[in-house]
């Protein structure tokens, strides 16, 4: 009778999250739908990509309250939300494709677009077909991340250039989001296996909070004494930074960041405090607050990179070395921009480790067949890797006259290659199999990352299309 | 002398090695990081380069050659060894792969009966019953088996994509075919650039360090073109070409910026168009002050002459595309004919010359003058160029044939599976006959359990179904008897 109480328990608040989430979702489409009618246009791209988006969140949101509670139901609901965000998001691919008269495939914007739907289709079909049932839980924060990012990207639809008027480029651009989609579900995959195969999370909780800590004692090295934070000034019409002297770049102070950014590396800090106190003093409980104060220094961690964002972006501030106001801008400082953006990502993972083991057993298949399958879909993603850069070769080609002409873009593809073709030769001639391989596979698709993102907005190049 | 064997031995194992590959692709990975976060040398400017880097780290840059990564020594010599280290391994392994071409394991030993991890042992009645039930389950599941020995001692052997083995040589093949074919361009082939007018020709190309590059063949632009969308954005370049070789035609066609021209391995793209900053014609409106009825059109090429009447002619001297008046000077802002301003110089018998000044947007500006004539601007057409990339890339066909090798390596590396059975009758050692089935799979093998499991239950049910059959048979015969 105690047993059965125990189990009824979580089901009940199982039904509140649900319940909560579902409201959220009805609310959200609710306003959204006035607000379109209003307007006039319902059945518009963006509307679309709106109620994907809210499905989508909505399906991030089940996955990660599974994560935190356990409660199978969530996993379900979620897995419906998917399913509809899905919908959502083929009705919007579709309806830009009618609008624009090619595939969307042009512009960064359409890339992700396609690349949300690709993972959301692997997903599901993962999810049916093999029966990873929360491999949600990273491929849908990831969606919802690309389209939140959609979201802030210009999307008028632009006629084509003519060096984009090729097939070859709609082949190109298509293999690229199905090859990079597919990594991100051998991703998921490796860190399921991770999950399910138990490891000791310690190591990783110090080895990712001095990573942090790095990333933000060199952002605390801009720290002015004001309390702001100072950053290179940006010439938006030239695109360029601009130079005070001949060697001196021009900076700009954006005031109170600076003591924002201290506040995180503090809260970064902490957990690697924790780890070596309860390293020396053999302390366990110091353990359990390492990982609150991590929680804790991820929370900020989104805090700090919103507040960069959002102040970095637009907006023009004072200069310390001369009298006036100038603009800076995101791509002025690409390097405290990836280090946040890299320290998040490390974070997540580290995150992800942490949740309730036996829950999540049950929904997951055995470790052997999470390995097998995460080696399988790179299978998938590899060839398809190739492929896409031979179809980008022949393209810039028939364009340019060269295929092959080292910028950035395609470097970074060809690295991305070469990982994954060290993977499968420690695979298949080495017999790497378990932690090591999932290792391989999570460094590969965080080489995909920069691949996509890093290169287009850190790296200059002949890409500037993408 | 046994030293220096073992020296050879050595090296060649450590060339071989795959952990040397590793290794390697490990630095190339480095390296070609590496240049793309250093500015590169041709593509950035000197002066960007100064700037973004202090001079001695820029010497130091230079020196390393980390600014021109992708053409250094070391990054060749990387790519080298990459290409040596694929070769010998493959050498190193592939006498073992050849064995499963050249002597296919039809009749496994009493010692690989025991030793295969895949097997199972059937009960059969007879040699004759169970190999027969075996042939038939094999078919089934779309194997051709083969009788391997003699009368009486036979047993079966099946196996399907035996090619799948030889995959990874296959992709490491295409691999060395289409570095192949990039070391092949990077020595002897060229990148240039030419700029023809609107029916020019040219015979030599402009290369990157400045020099020009004589083709054995002449290019005519017969004609070019820009078309916009509606907001006034390029839709399509486009160039009529003609090649000429001793003054004759041999080729003609129409590139666009995808669909380059090609000729004697020579490949010309578009790339570019725009208005030289020169003017091609004008039109003009001579009207006789005398008898305004009587105008006449003109068109002029620059500093051609055309005579008006018997006593004046005119002449086109001078063209300003852009003009605007700087301290007293006249000077263009751009090439674009934003305000043309044209120079006419009107010689008459008596009253000798005199030079005027005819403007495009203000077409009623004139010039007082003794002349008879007033000159009205009507119209104009600027002179363009066609921008064409010309590259030369010989060994280009390795590489796309390289790409195709490997895109079929690939799936053969993925999606085929060298399989194998084997069904042997064998005795149990306690008298009894079994029929001895196994099978093995060069990859997959978790899949590859169930497809034997498969197999295996279809063979029990074949011999369930002869023992039936037979015990059937003999009823009848018992009957007939």
């Amino acid at each position: 009778m105690a047993r059965a109480s125990a189990d009824s328990q979580p089901v009940s608040s199982g039904n509140l999250l649900t319940v909560l989430v579902s409201l959220a979702v009805v609310f959200l489409l609710f306003t959204a739908f006035l607000g379109a009618v209003k307007s006039g246009d319902v059945y518009t791209e963006q509307n679309l990509l709106y109620a994907a988006l809210i499905l989508y969140g909505a399906a991030t949101a089940l996955y990660l309250g599974f994560g935190v509670t356990g409660i199978p139901r969530y996993v379900h609901v979620a897995s419906i939300a998917t399913a509809l965000g899905f919908l959502f998001n083929t009705l919007a691919v579709g309806h830009r494709w009618y609008i624009s008269g090619h595939p969307p495939f042009s512009s960064i914007y359409e890339m992700l677009l396609c690349f949300v739907w690709t993972l959301a289709a692997l997903t599901i079909f993962v999810e049916r077909r093999y029966h990873v049932q929360v491999i949600g839980t990273v491929t849908m924060p990831l969606a919802t991340l690309s389209v939140i990012l959609i979201q802030l990207l210009p999307s008028a639809v632009r006629p084509l250039v003519p060096a984009l008027q090729s097939t070859w480029l709609h082949i190109h651009v298509s293999l690229a989001m199905l090859a990079y989609a597919a990594c991100a579900v051998s991703f998921a995959l490796a860190m399921m296996f991770l999950i399910q195969d138990r490891i000791r999370t310690e190591t990783f909780l110090a080895a990712t909070s001095a990573f942090l800590v790095s990333v933000y004692i060199g952002i605390a090295s801009r720290f002015d004494p004001s309390g702001g934070l100072r950053l290179i000034a940006w010439d938006a019409q030239g695109k360029q930074e601009i130079f005070f002297t001949e060697k001196a770049r021009l900076m700009v102070v954006i005031p109170e960041l600076g003591w924002m950014f201290f506040l995180v590396l503090a809260a970064v800090l902490a957990p690697l405090v924790f780890y070596f106190w309860a390293r020396l003093n053999k302390v366990e409980s110091a353990m359990i607050w390492a990982n609150r104060a991590f929680f804790v220094g991820a929370l900020l961690q989104v805090v700090g990179l919103s507040a960069f964002i959002l102040r970095a972006r637009e907006g023009v501030y004072h200069s310390p070395q001369v009298e006036g106001t100038f603009a800076t801008s995101l791509a002025a400082s690409p390097f405290i921009l990836a280090g946040l953006i890299g320290g998040l990502f490390a974070s997540a993972l580290y995150l992800l480790l942490l949740w309730r083991r036996p829950d999540l057993e049950r929904m997951l298949p055995a470790e052997e067949t999470l390995d097998v399958l995460t080696y399988k879909t790179i299978g998938i993603a590899f060839p398809l890797l190739t492929l896409m850069i031979a179809a980008g070769a022949y393209w810039a080609n028939r364009t340019w006259g060269s295929y092959w002409s080292w910028d950035p873009k395609e470097t970074w593809a060809l690295i991305t290659w070469l990982v994954y073709a060290g993977y499968l030769h420690m695979r298949i001639t080495r017999g790497w199999r378990g932690r090591r391989a999932a290792y391989f596979a999570i460094i590969g698709f965080a080489v995909v990352l920069f691949t996509f993102f890093g290169v287009t907005y850190l790296l200059p190049g002949l890409h500037a299309y993408a | 002398m046994s030293e220096k064997q073992s020296l050879a031995h050595k090296l060649w194992k450590t060339f071989s090695s795959v952990a040397t590959g590793i290794v390697l692709l490990i630095l190339v990975v480095i390296a070609s990081a590496a240049g793309t976060f250093v500015l590169q040398r041709p593509i950035t400017e000197p002066e960007q380069m100064q700037r973004a880097y202090s001079p001695a780290t820029l010497r130091w840059l230079d020196a390393t050659q980390l600014t021109d990564v992708f053409h250094s020594w070391w990054f060749v010599a990387l790519l080298s060894l990459l290409c040596i280290n694929i070769v010998l391994a493959s050498i190193e392994r592939f006498p073992g792969v050849w064995r499963y071409f050249s002597r296919p394991y039809r009749r496994p030993d009493a010692h690989f009966l025991t030793g295969l991890p895949l097997h199972a042992e059937i009960p059969v009645r007879s040699t004759q019953s169970g190999v027969a039930a075996a042939e038939r389950a094999f078919r089934r599941l779309g194997m051709k088996p083969q009788h391997v020995g003699g009368d009486g001692n036979f047993s079966l052997y099946a196996e399907r994509h035996r090619f799948a083995r030889l995959a990874a040589y296959v992709v490491h093949l295409s691999l060395l075919l289409i570095l192949g074919g990039g070391i092949v361009d990077a020595v002897w082939g060229y990148r240039g650039y030419m700029s023809l007018t609107l029916d020019g020709q040219s015979s030599e190309i402009d290369m990157r360090d400045g020099t020009k590059k004589p083709i054995p063949f002449t290019v005519r632009c017969e004609g070019a073109g820009q078309e916009n969308y509606a907001d006034g954005s390029p839709r399509r370049w486009w160039s009529r070409l003609t090649v000429l070789e001793n003054g004759r035609e041999v080729q003609r066609k129409e590139i666009e910026v995808n669909e380059p021209l090609v000729h004697r391995g020579l490949r010309f793209f578009q790339s570019g168009y725009g208005s030289t900053g020169e003017v091609g014609s004008i039109r003009l409106l001579a009207v006789s002050k005398k008898t305004p009825a009587d105008s006449r059109e003109i068109v002029l090429h620059p500093n051609e002459t055309v005579a008006l009447d018997a006593e004046h002619s005119v002449q086109f001297t001078a063209f300003v595309p852009d003009m605007v008046i700087n301290g007293g000077r006249i000077e263009s802002r751009s090439d674009q004919p934003n305000n043309p301003a044209i120079q006419l110089s009107v010689a008459s018998k008596q009253a000798g010359e005199s030079k005027m000044w005819l403007f495009a947007n203000y077409p009623d500006f004139s010039h007082p003058s003794a002349l008879p004539y007033d000159f009205k601007f009507q119209d104009l057409a600027m002179g363009y160029f066609t921008g064409l990339q010309v590259s030369y890339e010989p060994g280009q066909w390795a590489v796309w044939a390289g790409c195709i090798v490997m895109g079929i390596g690939l799936v053969m590396a993925f999606y085929f599976v060298h399989i194998r059975y084997w069904a042997v009758p064998v005795d149990d050692g306690r008298g009894r006959l079994m029929l001895w089935v196994g099978a093995a799979a060069s990859k997959n093998r978790e899949q590859f359990e169930e497809c034997f499991r498969k197999l295996v239950k279809e063979i029990e049910q074949e011999l369930q179904a002869n023992a039936t059959e037979e015990r059937h048979t003999k009823s009848v015969s018992l009957v007939n008897a």
